[in-house]
């Protein structure tokens, strides 16, 4: 069901001009560090790569 | 071209078979939504053309939820239009009414207003009056589609700041039946603050008109900022469909995807 959301409302961002990757869903257990810190790390570059946030910007004007 | 209608409803009325008529009513000038339980008063039946066809239109689903509620062993008679059909095929999944009770006049839209509506299926299944009329394309979300990110966003942006927060796009919509609202939960949505939070306002009303929003356009209209609604809930409907094959409001037994009661 989450899922399902998640794919919708990436869906609906790029809709209203916000990049759809800014919104991840993974799934990792707490047992799994090293999956954890991987997904975030490349979240993180991800991010960098599409720059600031224009909602962000927005509120800074 | 009420007639078809009118004796239709006559013979209900007259066969006892329904409490009453759920329909549209002609009086001081107003076009109102009224509950005919006589076969007289379908004298004053309207079909909801003013200035031009369909103009006036109510949640008449709505309405009858509520009489549903207050009467809920008799059987009621209700005038639908394309949209308003999807809408019940909805509401009867999503238990709000029970299909026994309902009795669904249709009426089939002019091409004027079904081409104003961009409507995916401007006419009943249960169609008793009025024309079958073809789909009409929808340009205003292709147009949305065409932009770049960036230029989506300050659409988009420009749009929404008119919002006032009157809540009108919740309040008229006959597929908004639940008791508390995401809306008005003030951990989620800033309260005291107009516009209200720009986008996450009308992305998380949105979200939540998957497998719901039955395009019938009835939000747009009560929008007293001209924000074009309806495009952001036509793309919520091309998104469920392109990504699970769904269509609201076109099955009578297979459910959305995001309804919370299927078991799988």
């Amino acid at each position: 069901m989450a899922k399902k959301r998640m794919t919708v409302l990436q869906k609906l961002l790029d809709f209203s001009g916000i990049h759809p990757e800014r919104l991840r869903a993974r799934w990792v257990s707490s047992a799994e560090a090293a999956e954890f810190v991987r997904e975030i790390t490349e979240f993180v570059e991800d991010i960098k790569k599409i720059g600031p946030n224009p909602l962000r910007r927005r509120k800074a004007a | 071209m009420s007639a078809k209608i009118k004796e239709a409803v006559r013979a209900l009325l007259a066969g006892g078979k329904i409490k009453g008529f759920l329909g549209l009513k002609r009086e001081n000038g107003h076009i109102l939504p009224h509950l005919f339980t006589d076969p007289k008063e379908l004298d004053q039946l309207s079909l909801g053309d003013w200035r031009r066809p369909g103009e006036a239109r109510y949640p008449l689903n709505q309405i009858l939820i509520q009489l549903a509620i207050e009467y809920p062993n008799d059987t009621f008679a209700v005038l639908v239009r394309g949209c308003d059909e999807r809408g019940l095929r909805e509401l009867f999944k999503w238990q709000q009414l029970r299909e026994d009770r309902v009795i669904l006049i249709g009426l089939g839209c002019p091409d004027e207003l079904a081409k104003a509506c961009e409507c995916e299926k401007p006419f009943p299944d249960s169609l008793v009056d009025g024309p079958r009329g073809e789909k009409a394309g929808s340009q205003k979300v292709a147009h949305v589609n065409e932009m770049d990110l960036d230029t989506r966003f300050q659409f988009w942006k420009a749009e929404f700041d008119r919002c006032v927060k009157c809540l009108g796009c919740r309040n008229v919509c006959p597929m908004c039946f639940c008791k508390e609202c995401t809306l008005e939960e003030a951990n989620l949505i800033d309260t005291g603050e107009v516009p209200p939070a720009n986008p996450t306002f009308h992305l998380a009303r949105a979200l939540h008109m998957v497998g719901r929003c039955i395009d019938c356009g009835l939000c747009e209209e009560a929008c007293p900022a001209d924000i074009p609604l309806r495009t952001l809930y036509k793309k919520v409907a091309d998104i469920v469909s392109e990504t699970f094959g769904y269509k609201t409001g076109f099955s009578t037994e297979e459910k959305s995807p995001l309804n919370m009661i299927e078991v799988k």
